[in-house]
């Protein structure tokens, strides 16, 4: 007991001095109390509140618990990317790639708040920026997973210089990721908090109906006519949702009240809101089926369900078919993620911004205003319309 | 004029600072006092200090075998609001918070000398 109070108690102290300075007091207040409370359980009480009231006041989450998370995710990214034999050409790639990556997470941060200021302050744009880092982190941990399979003996990396080319591409849209993901969560952000809300979760969305309907980035093989017919049907209206979502999202995100505007800003929040679609849908189908494809070597089933679903629809896909076991990730994870989804990654944001800012200008060409706010606080009421000929008598 | 909500706990400490308005006290004296927990009665001080309700110092001198303590009592303003919304609520805070009534029991236990 004893030596878990003092346990509490210096933790309570180290935590003090990581808080604002105005609120450094009162957990020192508190830690002072401590000897005042009788020994035991009551004190190891006390001291818990106080180590409680120092994660509260000095939202430890958002000061010490983000970067935290961040650090470990990272760590975790590396230790798993790292490993493999020296010499191995796709090892290299997995190691410049954790390499490349931690040094773009780490370092832009700087370079954007100094262009857009510190992250904001909402929960949101907390929320935006960790989600965004995590799956940066998972989309580099599936990929290294992949390509450890795909390359590895009896496989051989084809065309070295090709593959390194596409690592180097590879980093760059990463790095345009983050940029993206750091700008919009500043507190001087190029996209309004709506803009960034509705896009992000219209992405996810999207990014997972795109998922769903072809996990391994190939269409479903299904051998009954009612199952191929709802899927042929849900795949078009997938692609239907695909392709307008960006524009709803826009014309959604326009419409809310703000109350800082200026010239083109609609038009310009539709453009943002586009690309915040595209970028979170490209981001989740990317993540979700590389590690898909970096789980087929090692589940069965998934082996399984692949050869009877995916196959005989085009001529790479007739390739996967009566492969097995590891070479199946290898050509799968290889025409999927080198020639798929980074492909993906690159045009889907851009498609989405150029939908967004398409349909807000001409949306704001047609007349289509949104409500706007008073600069100085929240919308004044409407007063209700009297009735045609005067108000009505009171009913009885 | 805009009447302040308090909550069950803070209303707890309100009262227990009412009792004796004039004297510095202590917050584990409250603590005894209101049966509130550390973790709820800080951030409660917290919220008061921070709307000029409450005023907080340490103890002047250092004290042999123990740290300074931080102390606490109401300010003019954060008297008349404690009254008023004592006077609206009488039983939430000796109820709701399982607090009990200052000045029944060990009211003066917290006081600082």
């Amino acid at each position: 007991m004893n030596w878990l109070t003092r346990l509490t108690a210096a933790l309570l102290r180290c935590s003090a001095g990581v808080l604002p300075a105005d609120r450094r007091m009162w957990a020192r207040a508190l830690w002072a109390e401590a000897d005042e409370v009788p020994a035991g359980w009551l004190r190891l009480a006390w001291l818990v509140g106080g180590v409680r009231l120092t994660i509260r006041e000095a939202a430890l989450g958002r000061t010490l618990g983000y970067p935290l998370a961040l650090a470990v995710a990272a760590a975790g990214t590396a230790w798993s990317a790292w490993s493999g034999p020296r010499g191995d050409s796709a090892v290299a790639i997995n190691r410049v790639d954790v390499i490349a990556t931690a040094v773009i997470l780490a370092g832009l941060p700087w370079v954007v708040r100094r262009a857009r200021g510190p992250l904001a302050g909402s929960r949101l744009a907390r929320l935006v920026r960790t989600g965004g880092y995590l799956a940066i982190l998972a989309l580099v941990l599936v990929k290294a997973a992949v390509e450890r399979v795909a390359d590895a003996p009896p496989n051989h990396l084809e065309a070295p210089a090709r593959a390194w080319t596409g690592e180097l591409v590879f980093l760059a849209v990463m790095a345009s990721y983050a940029a993206v993901i750091l700008a919009c969560t500043a507190r001087r952000s190029p996209a309004a908090p709506a803009a960034v809300a509705i896009g992000t979760v219209t992405g996810a969305a999207i990014g997972i109906l795109v998922y769903a309907l072809g996990p391994l980035g190939f269409p479903l093989r299904f051998t009954g006519l009612w199952p191929a017919r709802l899927y042929d049907a849900a795949m078009a209206l997938g692609a239907l949702l695909a392709v307008c979502a960006p524009a709803a999202a826009g014309l959604a995100a326009a419409r809310r009240p703000r109350r800082s505007m200026s010239a083109g800003s609609d038009a310009r929040q539709c453009a943002m809101t586009g690309l915040c679609t595209g970028a979170a849908a490209a981001l989740v189908v990317a993540v979700l089926s590389t590690a898909t494809i970096a789980l087929l070597p090692y589940a069965s089933g998934l082996r399984n369900w692949a050869a009877d679903h995916i196959g005989q629809w085009t001529p790479i896909v007739g390739q996967v078919t009566p492969l097995v076991g590891t070479r199946l990730g290898y050509v799968a994870g290889n025409s999927a993620f080198a020639a798929g989804y980074l492909i993906v990654l690159l045009l889907s944001p851009l498609a989405g911004c150029g939908l967004g800012g398409l349909v807000g200008r001409a949306a704001g060409g047609t007349g289509v205003s949104r409500p706007r706010l008073p600069a100085g606080g929240p919308p004044v009421p409407r007063p209700a319309l009297a009735p045609p000929g005067g108000p009505r008598p009171a009913s009885k | 004029m805009h009447r302040p909500r308090f909550s069950a706990q803070t209303l707890a400490v309100l009262a227990d600072l009412c009792a004796t308005p004039s004297q510095w006290r202590h917050g584990y004296g409250i603590a005894r006092n209101t049966g509130l927990k550390s973790g709820t009665l800080y951030p409660v001080l917290i919220r008061l200090a921070d709307r000029g309700l409450v005023e907080a110092r340490w103890e002047d001198e250092q004290p042999a075998g123990r740290p300074r303590r931080h102390l606490y009592r109401l300010t003019p303003e954060g008297l008349a609001v404690a009254t008023a919304a004592l006077a609206r609520a009488p039983d939430t805070a000796g109820t709701r918070a399982g607090a009990r009534v200052p000045g029944t029991r060990r009211a003066a236990a917290g006081t600082a000398p």
